[in-house]
């Protein structure tokens, strides 16, 4: 063998198992889905290693699975994370199966609560919603606005024909139906320019979150927020009309547009074609980045009800799988990244939107980039869909009811009455309603 | 002694497998169906003893029974086209004798790539905006259907994706077939001046019978399992799409009721078992008849 190979064999050899060595102060493994937020959260971890000796790795997990992976270990005695950046609707299950370490006691001892956005702790972090139970810390916040092709906006000959066929300004859409004005004026398929694209996927959650915005705003439910009853509270004529309204929108956009998940909404609109986009702020900073001064950002539009924006974004839990001391490590990196001076770094993450309400009510973070003034205005109205253990199964059956009604394959009201139906008899299963 | 000592060696041989055939298939169906009976859940704290209320819950889903319709329908069309498109194959290939096997190379291609990767090629193939079979749709002014979203199409295309797929599968099982009947049989039918139609249904046809019920009765327990595609095209719980594995997918590792999943898995495979069965028996006469 010569010697550069005996060389070469030597390091490779070598290689793993000085990786795998532990570190001096220990080491964090954080789990979360694969988009530009872990990387920023990854770039903060070496910040934090630096402090404290104790090294971060954020493993990313492709989104389409990551719900799967995660499950499966915690289905496990031991999971492979430390810390889960899991969906807010997680926060159920997390909570009453014993898979997220309960922080209500210890949190308030690290950070104070009333630094934290009550939309964001009572969604992202309480379980249940506003129970003050805390088993999670916000990690991402996010809500669902929109972003609008400002330079279409502005164009005179465009504003000119748009006062001449609807009689008002061509303006940013401030209600739904100013906004299904401006959708159908930029219908032209003929020239492959859209109205408009919002989320309607059928694989996971897409059709509900993009359909959840209107359904609030027209004055629709999905439950009596107190008794978790269904009958009665999904099943009126104000969920009918903003079923019936959701489905003219999806009319006005792109080839498919009745099945987009969040990447093909933003495809649409990045590609140039579309005229406005309803997806989350988390997309923003890359629109923004691509177009520059072409593009403008702002809240949902608002209904017969006030303007409702559905919550993004994911708290931070530990594993209650993992060792003590894994879990005292976990804890130490919660209590630095809740810290104000790390949140200042951590806004200026591509996409790390903050839920600490000292940097969201500073005129400075308005002022840093076009989309934090309608995402501040956004979190004020943001809510959320359920987030109980069965979560999954109400997710289910709502995305079934709902493709059938948006695709005509149900009249609306019967789908709606089935939906309620079943929703109840889930509920009841789990002992979550009588 | 000598008996003990062969009986001993014996197992030696078979002994190995005999256990890998007990801890990984019989040990996990029978802890399946035990589980069937059980409110086990993905994640919590054990289970209990709930009868035969999942196999209840199983038979009055309605989901249950649009999936075997679904799955039904999927198998009959798919295996159906392939086994009449990669048998015409096979025949035209005969007339190619000198390109025959680069011919058959490129064909067997797309058989040799994984369905998942499958998948998402053609999600880039026909989406409805920018995939290639639209943008030559519409450079030839012919109408665009939205393949993968329309619900009339979804079901359609995992159905052409995998033709596409498994097609050659089925050509180079009728090769196989076709290069097996006797010369001689030609040769004679070409002395008694019979048609072509005539050798075709007679000779070629009855002799290449037995291999074709093979290969189709290979694809039919396949398809019945059809998962990857669907998967990769429209995730487990598309309406239009969802296939027996793909609900039971859903069920247990989505919804994480492992106790109700394993009952979905406990029907889905005595449906195949006596389907398999069934078809099994159709092959023997068919086989028996040729003979």
């Amino acid at each position: 063998m010569s010697l550069l190979s005996s060389v070469a064999l030597a390091a490779a050899l070598a290689l793993p198992h000085a990786e795998a060595a532990p570190q001096k102060g220990g080491s964090l493994t954080i789990w979360w889905f694969q988009w530009a937020p872990a990387d920023g959260l990854q770039e903060l971890g070496k910040e934090f290693e630096k402090e404290t000796g104790i090294a971060v790795k954020v493993q990313q997990i492709p989104l389409a699975s990551y719900q799967d992976k995660v499950f499966l270990e915690f289905g496990a005695s031991k999971t492979q994370f430390d810390i889960l950046i899991g969906d807010s609707q997680w926060i159920g299950r997390g909570a009453s199966k014993g898979l997220y370490v309960d922080l209500t006691d210890w949190l308030k001892t690290v950070t104070n609560l009333e630094t934290i956005h009550p939309r964001a702790a009572r969604y992202l972090c309480e379980y249940p919603e506003g129970s003050g139970k805390w088993f999670a810390a916000p990690a991402e916040t996010d809500a669902v606005g929109i972003a609008y092709r400002k330079d279409w906006f502005e164009d005179a000959a465009e504003k000119a024909a748009f006062q001449k066929k609807f009689g008002r300004e061509l303006t940013v859409p401030k209600t739904w139906d100013e906004f299904k004005q401006v959708a159908q004026f930029f219908q032209r398929p003929d020239q492959k320019r859209f109205g408009c694209a919002m989320p309607t996927s059928r694989a996971y959650d897409g059709l509900t979150m993009g359909f959840q915005n209107v359904l609030w705003s027209f004055g629709g439910a999905w439950r009596d927020e107190k008794s978790f009853k269904v009958k009665g509270f999904l099943d009126t004529p104000a969920t009918a009309q903003a079923v019936e309204f959701f489905r003219e929108l999806i009319a006005l956009g792109p080839k498919g547009s009745g099945n987009l998940d969040y990447g093909e909404v933003l495809e649409a609109f990045s590609n140039g074609s579309t005229a406005i986009l309803v997806n989350y702020f988390a997309f923003f900073p890359g629109i923004q980045a691509k177009f520059g001064d072409k593009v403008g950002f702002a809240v949902l539009p608002a209904g017969k009800a006030g303007r409702v924006a559905a919550l993004g974004g994911q708290g931070m839990s530990i594993s209650t799988r993992v060792p003590k001391e894994q879990q005292e490590l976990a804890k130490k990196f919660i209590a630095w990244f809740l810290q104000k001076k790390v949140q200042e770094q951590w806004i200026t993450k591509p996409a790390g939107f903050t839920a600490n309400t000292e940097i969201l009510r500073s005129e400075e973070f308005r002022k840093k980039a076009p989309y934090n003034g309608p995402f501040v205005d956004s979190i004020e109205t943001m809510r959320d869909f359920w987030n109980v253990p069965v979560f999954n199964e109400l997710l289910a059956v709502t995305q079934r009811y709902l493709g059938m009604a948006v695709d005509g394959e149900m009249p609306v009201m019967e789908a709606l009455s089935k939906l309620a139906e079943e929703k109840e008899q889930i509920l009841r299963e789990a002992g979550l309603l009588e | 002694m000598e008996r003990s000592r062969g009986g001993l060696g014996r197992f030696a041989f078979v002994g190995p497998t005999l256990v890998l055939l007990i801890a990984f298939n019989l040990f996990p169906l029978l802890y399946n169906v035990v589980l069937s009976f059980t409110n086990a859940e993905l994640v919590g704290d054990g289970w209990k003893w709930i009868g035969g209320r999942n196999y209840e819950r199983v038979f009055t889903d309605a989901r249950f029974g649009a999936a075997v319709r679904r799955t039904a329908w999927f198998v009959f069309c798919a295996v159906g086209l392939e086994l009449g498109i990669g048998f015409a194959t096979a025949l035209a290939l005969q007339a190619f004798t000198r390109v025959r096997a680069v011919l058959v190379t490129a064909l067997l291609i797309p058989m040799m790539l994984s369905p998942a990767v499958m998948g998402l090629f053609w999600n880039l193939i026909l989406n409805g905006n920018h995939g290639i079979t639209n943008q030559t749709l519409d450079a030839l002014s012919l109408p665009q259907p939205q393949w993968l979203t329309d619900r009339e199409w979804k079901l359609f295309s995992v159905i052409l994706i995998d033709v596409w797929m498994w097609t050659p599968f089925l050509m180079l099982i009728s090769m196989a077939g076709l290069a097996a009947i006797p010369k001689t049989l030609y040769e004679a039918a070409e002395v008694d001046r019979a048609s072509r139609w005539t050798v075709f249904r007679r000779v070629t046809l009855p002799l290449v019978a037995p291999y074709l019920g093979l290969a189709v009765l290979l694809r039919f327990t396949d398809a019945l399992k059809q998962f990857d595609l669907v998967m990769a095209t429209q995730g487990p719980n598309d309406t239009s799409t969802q296939t027996l594995s793909t609900l039971l997918y859903q069920v247990t590792f989505r919804d994480g009721k492992v106790g109700l999943g394993s009952a979905y898995a406990c029907v889905i495979l005595v449906l195949v078992i006596a389907l398999a069965t069934v078809f099994t028996r159709y092959l023997e006469t068919i086989q028996r008849r040729t003979a």
